[in-house]
């Protein structure tokens, strides 16, 4: 079928050399990036070490261009792969050699990947993971992309099931346009963003503080807004600004990162599942198996959902935080998110049987966020008096959050699937999960539940847990009962 | 032939109703020890701090320090003791049942057909006492799954066999 023979043991493409020499570089260089940005500095400082140590310096840095380049090609020319009817067997190391086999039926997915010097050469990594923790993902640096292709489809063809990643219809079923990206990046929740910012921050700040303080910003800053007559008007036009300035660059920080990620998003349907492919440095495709998904998530937020925006993430056994990212779909409409998880769970949507948690559960969430009001206020109090009000709008939107989530909170067991609902006042979430993936359940009772006889169910897949939170202890009960009923009855694979 | 009669749930086998079997009572003497020694080691770090720094400061840092790890491990003390009466287990047919928790109680259930691999661990003391701690793994997050400490010995090792035969079977 192919014209590729991966019996017999192959290296990587030629080019690998050099996406080796890269990767190594670029290591390299984040690993020191602190040491070099403290001899940068101090030879901005100070031009006469330039001209005393100049050349020093540049052979330095050519013999270790030299070393690494060695390292190289040892790595490139130890490193050989081949796969046989039931393994993938992967040998590599320049001193301590190391033997992989990897079991076909416990690949879980494989990436082809292009980075932006892979672009550049033209040639594709193609990476392997498996259903253990994240450490075992192997990648191949350079291969050709019909290579690459060829290698996939031998390495997801396994005896026991039939795959064929060849697409159903040839055609796209779903192409996110950059208009759908951008208003996709407008309505992120720029909290996150806006936290990330401010820890990278304060990261590189306690790194650098030294030299940052050496340039006397503070001083500066204090002569050009003169605080020395202590005008309150310009200092709080000076944080107001401060504060706008971060939180657009949070603003930008998240749109940027949304398009670069999902850039040029492509999603094809094929017999076994999908075939995602995004990324505008960082390309990836990946063929997504519909035996290998643990739940799917169907979110949207309120801006997103007045846009007509949804987004699905799927979730397998022992993800990374990368593969979250890796396995999500942005900028789908509601009508395609639904008709893409009926795909997968074919009769998800035909009976619908909501029930609700209990009032009780507006009553927890409005004491955990009182208490969490109560320890703000402390600091405020000591502050000023006046920031008490503060609390108005706050506590407005604590109670317009707790009566969405309670509203939005919900859960659906029919005889094989779980569906959960949840949210809060901006962001709404439904988690699907089949229930033979169910690997165990707990009904866990607080002090306070067991007063009112209320309990929660933890429902535990090979991804993640789902809480079934504050039902009657009675229905409780019944739902595990029903659940262990299901799982142990039939002998259906979970993975 | 096949049938597909329809399924009345309150007729289905009910957790609630099993006997379930409390761990042994001498675990109980462990689990506080364990305690102990995890409170005693830091306690007594932080008084070793205290007479090395002679710096007053510090002093009434640790001291406060010290005083809020007393009342912290009083706590825990008390919870744990009133506690292990729950620390409860039970077997059926195709699943393992363990209750705990005195603030938060729970069940946990975990069927035997999603058993990935299973472990028995013995410290010093619990070989002392003839105890046995089981370790239940299914896959994915560590959330789901099991460990029960304080079971006797030839308890342990019986669940153990029983489902290691069963993955052996189940291929």
């Amino acid at each position: 079928m192919t014209v590729y023979s991966f019996e017999t043991p192959s290296r990587q493409s030629l080019k690998g050399v050099i996406i080796i020499f890269a990767i190594n570089l670029f290591k390299t260089i984040k690993k020191s990036i602190a040491v070099i940005f403290v001899f940068a500095i101090s030879y901005i400082r100070d031009f006469e070490i330039v001209n005393n140590h100049g050349l020093k310096v540049v052979l330095g840095f050519g013999i270790f261009l030299i070393i690494l380049l060695v390292i190289s090609i040892l790595k490139y020319v130890t490193f050989k792969f081949r796969v046989d009817e039931n393994y993938f067997f992967l040998n590599k190391g320049i001193i301590n050699k190391e033997q992989i086999t990897i079991s076909k039926s416990k690949i879980q997915n494989v990436y082809i990947k292009q980075n932006f010097v892979q672009q550049l050469i033209n040639v594709v990594a193609l990476s392997i993971e498996t259903a253990g923790d994240d450490k075992t993902e192997i990648e191949i640096h350079a291969m050709s992309k019909q290579k690459a292709k060829a290698l996939k489809e031998v390495l997801l063809k396994h005896n026991s099931d039939e795959i064929n990643i060849d697409p159903v219809a040839e055609d796209i079923y779903f192409k996110a346009s950059i208009k759908q990206l951008i208003l996709e990046g407008i309505s992120e929740n720029h909290f996150k963003s806006l936290a990330f910012i401010l820890v990278l921050f304060t990261g590189v700040y306690r790194d650098f503080r030294g030299y940052i303080d050496s340039f006397e910003i503070e001083t500066k800053f204090k002569h050009y807004f003169e605080f020395d007559e202590f005008d309150i008007a310009t200092f709080i036009v000076f944080n107001i600004s401060l504060v706008i300035i971060v939180l657009i660059i949070a603003f930008l920080f998240s749109l940027i990162k949304i398009i670069i990620i999902n850039f040029n998003l492509k999603v094809v349907r094929t017999a076994n599942g999908l075939e995602i492919s995004k990324g505008l440095f960082n390309k990836i495709s990946l063929h997504l198996k519909k035996k290998r998904i643990q739940s799917i998530t169907l979110k949207t937020n309120r801006f997103k959902q007045f846009l007509g925006l949804y987004s699905l993430r799927f979730t397998q056994t022992m993800g990374s935080k990368k593969q979250k990212e890796r396995l999500s779909i942005i900028g789908l409409n509601k009508l395609k998110s639904n008709e893409l998880i009926r795909g997968f769970y074919r009769d998800v949507f035909k009976n619908s049987n909501k029930q609700h948690p209990e009032k009780y559960f507006m009553r927890v969430q409005t004491i955990r966020w009182s208490f969490i009001v109560l320890l703000i206020n402390i600091p405020m109090f000591l502050v000023s008096r006046y920031t008490l009000f503060l609390n108005i709008p706050i506590l407005l939107l604590i109670l317009l959050h707790v009566r969405s989530s309670y509203k939005k909170a919900y859960f659906d067991l029919d005889d094989m699937y779980l569906i959960k609902g949840s949210g809060g006042a901006i962001e709404t979430r439904t988690d699907f999960l089949e229930l033979h993936k169910i690997q165990s359940v707990e009904l866990t009772q607080s002090v306070f539940q067991r007063r009112r006889d209320i309990a929660s169910v933890i429902i535990y897949t090979g991804s993640k847990g789902f809480t079934i939170p504050h039902i009657t202890r009675m229905n409780a009960q019944r739902i595990i009962d029903y659940i262990l009923f299901k799982v142990e009855s039939q002998h259906k694979d979970w993975m | 032939m096949f049938t597909n009669t329809q399924i009345d749930i309150e007729t289905l086998p009910k957790v609630s109703d099993i006997a379930l079997i409390p761990v042994e009572k001498s675990y109980i003497k462990i689990v506080l020890f364990n305690l102990c020694v995890i409170f005693i080691s830091i306690i007594g770090t932080l008084f070793g701090l205290k007479f090395l720094k002679e710096d007053s400061k510090f002093d009434s840092i640790a001291t406060t320090l010290i005083i809020g790890l007393i009342v912290v491990f009083i706590v825990q003390f008390v919870v744990l003791v009133l506690g292990f009466k729950n620390r409860k287990y039970a077997l059926r047919e195709k699943d393992i049942i363990y209750t705990k928790g005195l603030l938060n109680f729970s069940t946990t259930i975990l069927p035997f057909n999603r058993v990935q691999h299973v472990e028995i661990s013995r410290s010093f003391l619990a070989r002392k006492l003839n105890l046995a701690t089981l370790e239940i793994y299914t896959a994915g997050e560590s959330g789901s799954d099991l460990k029960i400490g304080g079971l006797p010995e030839d308890v342990a090792e019986s669940i153990n066999e029983y489902l290691t035969t069963m993955l052996d079977d189940r291929v």
